[in-house]
């Protein structure tokens, strides 16, 4: 297998580049942290750059889904959430359970089991006005199965879904739709007050680690930081693996003509549903290592028009070319918290001022035009050409 | 079964245009057949039902020794059950290398598991250049397929037929495009196929259809309208006057 792997890097030096830079970037920003190095990257960009990498790890799963594929999921973003919501509920509840059993341990008559649930549940559920726990929390104290559901419950709704829509030959524009009508039914439902998630409160307080307050979010964050890393790291080795195997050739066969493919004997409903499911996974590890870095997740964060910022970053970047997605993804969500967070100087016009918090989306929707028309290739392709120009 | 392929009395209809009418075929385990007839005979479509393209209204289509029912089952699932398909317009991977055209179409396990844990053997790498020598293209295994002429893309995808080593091989219009030289190749080709295993070729060319050297069947409005030698076909009256336009 080492032997395999070596000779696999070898074939494809773009991949070792790749890990070097993220291994240099990664390095770079511990020393700049303020948890272990100099400090002159303060706590909040590195979550910052953390959910960067979250996004890059998503937009890797959109790449091959897409652009190898050939499916425009419009829906990757509800796996994403839900990822978050997983591991979410687990964090909430642990964290609730440690509040009241040292608020209740004080009281003369030691607190009932029964009563420790109810005051979690009262604390948990006020806001949406309950404090039963509905069914889903079932397994919320158990950090290992929440772990397994954030892997489970994306993969599952894809499986499912995927098998339906697969099966009735559904393609093209209107497998689109179907995917962002699957996006908008999940958030509507999350943003119900007895959906059992709380509504549109979301889940809160997310990047406080359950018995771990002594440990300050500096830590924290560099922690997360760095379980992005490496998971943007493996799975960037994974789908690479994909791509360049001959799985990777069907599934770009499949993307240019699948019904050519079927005649090779290839049963291409099959080869679709598993880069479906597995990329949703994809999407779900994201999620859950994204909102412990946000603090929060709430249905909105589901609604249709982030898949469609998905599909824009890895326009941008350059579609079936991996690393086109992480370039795309980290630099219109970078530019995109730059513009949006006010930092961005106001254009004066005279009678006008062009303030970007408003007018992001449109250069962002004029790019996006801009770069389908003439650069269908996008940042990758340019670096395409630089690369090949060396060459020469 | 005495044959490979029975195809009895098949009929479609598209929007209540009758394609395909009351349609009967057969062809031995290894033979070479030629189908000739006028644009909108019903060729491509008689194709389509064979792979499971498009389903008929009635009739039925048998399959090998067993006599399996072809009618209930996916393209996937006839392709490897042993039928091979060129098309009309040449249709290959335009996007990926010759190599790999012709790797994704050799005989192998077709789960997504096992393609992703495929290793190219020393056997594949030697049969995909037996194949590529023998559609002449040696030379071009590790250019883009979209890069090649026509002729050599109508190769390439005579080659991927030979590739998955099926047993009845359909092809549609293979010497289009092609020139002289290009075309003798094709015949020989086609016709070393046909020693072990059954080749249906469509083509409107006669020249092409007389070097075959085998029998033709002539399709008109979707029904066979005469069957034979080439001779007897094309001195029978009413072919003479479907070509003539009468
Ligand atoms: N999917 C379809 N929908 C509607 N009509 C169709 C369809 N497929 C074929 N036809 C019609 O059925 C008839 C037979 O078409 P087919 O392609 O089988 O002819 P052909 O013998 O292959 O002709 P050619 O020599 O031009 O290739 C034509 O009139 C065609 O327009
Ligand atoms: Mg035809």
């Amino acid at each position: 297998m080492n032997g395999l792997l070596t000779k696999f890097l070898l074939k494809n030096p773009s991949v070792l580049v790749f890990l070097g830079a993220l291994a240099l970037f990664t390095a770079f920003v511990s020393v700049g942290s303020e948890a272990f190095g100099w400090g002159f990257i303060s706590t909040s960009f590195v979550k910052t750059l953390g959910k960067t990498l979250c996004f890059c790890l998503i937009a890797i799963a959109m790449d091959l889904v897409w652009g190898y594929c050939g499916i425009l999921s419009l829906g990757h973003f509800a796996f994403f959430g839900l990822g978050g919501y997983m591991l979410g509920m687990w964090l909430m509840y642990a964290r609730t359970e440690i509040i009241v059993q040292t608020a209740m341990s004080n009281e003369v008559i030691p607190p009932t089991d029964q009563e420790v649930i109810d005051a979690i549940g009262t604390q948990i559920f006020g806001v949406v006005g309950g404090s039963d726990f509905p069914m889903i929390w079932a397994f919320a104290h158990l950090f290992w199965v929440q772990l397994a559901l954030v892997v489970l419950v994306p993969g599952i709704l894809a499986l499912v879904f995927g098998w339906l829509a697969f099966r009735s030959r559904v393609t093209g524009v209107y497998l689109s739709i179907l995917t962002q009508a699957m996006t908008l039914a999940l958030s509507l439902y999350l943003f119900q007050n007895d959906s059992g998630l709380r509504g549109n409160n979301g889940l809160s307080g997310l990047q406080n680690l359950p018995g771990l307050d002594d440990v300050s979010q500096d830590i924290v964050s560099m922690w997360f930081f760095w379980a992005s890393a490496f998971a943007l790291g493996l799975s960037y080795l994974l789908v690479k693996l994909i791509t360049e195997s001959k799985l990777g050739n069907i599934v770009r066969g499949i993307r240019d003509d699948e019904a050519r493919v079927r005649f090779l004997g290839y049963n291409v409903e099959g080869y679709k549903l598993f880069v479906f499911v597995l990329t949703a996974i994809i999407a779900g590890i994201a999620g859950a290592l994204y909102y412990p870095q946000a603090g929060i997740i709430n249905p909105a964060e589901i609604a249709p028009i982030a898949s469609i910022y998905l599909a824009v970053w890895v326009a941008i970047g350059g579609r079936g070319r991996i690393y086109g997605a992480v370039i795309g993804a980290a630099f219109v969500s970078l530019l995109s918290t730059w513009f949006t967070g006010g930092q961005a100087p106001d254009i004066p016009l005279g009678i006008y001022t062009i303030k970007w918090v408003d007018w992001w989306l449109v250069l962002l929707g004029l790019s996006f035009v801009i770069v389908t028309l003439y650069f269908p290739k996008g940042i990758g392709g340019l670096f395409d050409r630089l690369v090949r120009k060396g060459d020469a | 079964m005495a044959e490979l392929l029975e195809v009895n009395g098949i009929s479609v209809t598209f929007d209540g245009f009758k394609a395909i009418n009351n349609l009967a075929f057969s062809i031995g385990y290894a033979e070479l057949r030629a189908i000739i007839g006028p644009n909108g005979a019903g060729k491509t479509t008689f194709m389509d039902i064979v792979t499971g393209k498009t389903r008929p209204d009635e009739g039925s289509v048998l399959w090998g020794e067993k006599s399996i029912s072809l009618l209930s089952k996916s393209e996937s699932q006839i392709a490897n059950l042993g039928i091979g398909r060129k098309f009309q317009k040449p249709t290959v991977f335009e996007d990926q290398s010759v190599r790999d055209n012709l790797m994704m179409a050799l005989k192998a396990k077709r789960t997504p598991w096992a393609v992703l844990f495929h290793r190219g053997s020393d056997d594949e790498t030697v049969r995909i250049e037996e194949l590529a020598t023998e559609i002449g293209l040696k030379d071009a295994l590790d250019r883009r397929a979209g890069d090649l002429s026509h002729g050599q893309k109508q190769w390439l995808e005579i080659g991927m037929l030979l590739a998955q080593d099926p047993q009845l091989l359909l092809v549609d219009e293979p010497a289009a495009g092609m020139t002289v030289d290009e075309r003798n190749k094709t015949t020989e080709i086609l016709k070393r196929a046909a020693k072990t295993r059954a080749v249906v070729v469509v083509e409107h060319d006669m020249e092409f259809i007389r070097n075959l050297d085998c029998k033709v069947t002539c399709l008109h409005e979707g029904s066979v309208l005469a069957e034979g030698s080439l001779d007897f076909v094309t001195s029978n009256k009413d072919v003479i006057d479907v070509y003539l336009g009468r």
